[in-house]
């Protein structure tokens, strides 16, 4: 399986300043074929979601360290949907805790990936999600 | 989703990715059904790192206060190794992300060696198609190839960096001869006038038709040199009007997209059709391919 064709769009919404995780996980999708677009850091949803649109992206990952993930996932669902662009998938990553991931899911969210996964298994996960 | 976006942004966008994903066959059926004349094309090319993304950001909000509405077409290398890409002249081009006059869409290379892309011609073509004015094709530099860039677009602004050797490496490059107009970037860095002085020497030699490229520097702290870039920018299309044979221009691009096309249609064959004439003599492989491109039906 390969991301050959895919396009994503990895974004740093809110205020945390540190894009390392973003930086890697870039790299790590483009090792797998994808065409990777980075936004660089601090971007609001409303910038994130015209971006995804002008760019004709298949998903959008959302890194948050900063501890407002469900704010800035379902402000970011709420300004794709209102580009006409709802169906462009949703993943994130970050510092979320577990008792998040629920309401994440319901937030629109196809993937939650945290610091204790590896990247191969980041990666799968993304592959399974829009290789079909 | 196939049906139109009611978000004509969007819509422009899924035309974009549809043309860059085409096929030979679907590539020639989409032909012909929106003929728009290029209103305006600006080729910005130079070696990775000569600034050209920060650049394009400054001219695209300079051009539209002319009134236009701008587009931004920018290909980045795509890995030879993964086949993936990471698209990241858009994170210089911050200053203009927020203006809903200005369109970037960023592309990968994919197949083509000439520093564009599969398509370009008609990714282009598809930007005018939706009510853009003027379109900034950024490419990297990629040396003699730069040929290719020149065909497509009406003006070619080459861009180098103060530290990138002398004037003799660019000629040696065969990089000049190539532009319309150069800009020395980062002006402020050693060396740069010395490198602007020289650079002025060959274009003064390369006056064609009483257009002598100009030399202009630009960096961050000095606004005047991009003004003065926007300036040349709108003189060269002036001297076009004039000195611009238009059947010259079309036919070199209908040449270079019929030979694009041939190219990628050979590489379907060899890799998808039928990899197996690769063991052939060349005589045979060249029959068995001209054969195969002969049964090709219209879609």
């Amino acid at each position: 399986m390969s991301l050959n064709g895919k396009r994503i769009l990895i974004a740093k919404p809110g205020l945390d300043g540190h894009d390392v995780g973003a930086k890697i996980i870039a790299l790590a999708l483009r090792d797998a074929g994808a065409d990777v677009i980075y936004t660089g850091l601090r971007r609001s949803p409303d910038y994130i979601a015209r971006v995804a649109v002008d760019e004709d992206v298949d998903a959008v990952g959302l890194s948050i360290l900063s501890g407002s993930h469900k704010e800035l996932v379902e402000e970011t669902m709420r300004c794709l949907k209102e580009l006409d662009a709802g169906d462009i998938h949703l993943f994130v990553g970050g510092t979320i805790p577990s008792e998040d991931h629920d309401e994440l899911v319901q937030a629109g969210a196809r993937g939650i990936f945290t610091a204790e996964m590896s990247l191969n298994d980041v990666v799968a996960a993304v592959e399974a999600d829009l290789v079909t | 989703m196939n049906e139109v976006s009611r978000n004509p942004r969007r819509a422009l966008s899924r035309a974009l990715s549809r043309i860059a994903n085409a096929g030979v066959a679907e590539t020639l059926a989409q032909q012909g059904k929106s003929i728009t004349p290029a209103l305006s094309r600006i080729g910005v090319t130079g070696a990775p790192g000569a600034g050209k993304s920060t650049l394009i950001a400054r001219l695209a909000k300079l051009r539209k206060g002319d009134a236009r509405k701008v587009a931004v077409l920018a290909i980045d290398p795509t890995s030879p190794i993964s086949q993936g890409s990471i698209l990241g002249d858009r994170i210089r081009m911050d200053s203009i992300a927020d203006d809903p006059d200005i369109f970037i869409r960023s592309i990968p290379s994919r197949r083509a060696h000439d520093g564009l892309t599969d398509n370009t011609a008609d990714l282009l073509n598809a930007m005018e198609g939706h009510g853009f004015d003027e379109v900034i094709l950024e490419s990297v530099g990629v040396g003699q190839a730069e040929y290719s860039i020149r065909t497509l677009v009406d003006t070619v602004v080459l861009v180098m960096l103060p530290e990138s050797g002398d004037a003799i490496q660019a000629m040696k490059a065969g990089i000049l001869e190539m532009a319309d107009i150069y800009v020395v970037n980062k002006s402020d860095l050693p060396g740069a006038q010395l490198m602007a002085a020289e650079i002025q020497q060959v274009a003064e030699r390369q006056s064609t038709d009483g257009w002598t490229p100009p030399v202009i520097s630009t960096s961050r702290n000095e606004p005047d040199g991009f003004a003065e870039l926007d300036a040349a920018i709108l003189a060269h299309a002036e001297w076009r009007k004039s000195h611009r044979d238009q059947t010259v221009t079309q036919r070199a691009r209908a040449r270079y997209q019929a030979q694009g096309l041939f190219a990628r249609r050979i590489d379907e064959i060899l890799e998808t059709d039928d990899p197996g004439l690769l063991d052939l003599d060349p005589q045979s492989l060249f029959d068995a391919l001209r054969d195969k491109l002969a049964s090709d039906k219209r879609d």
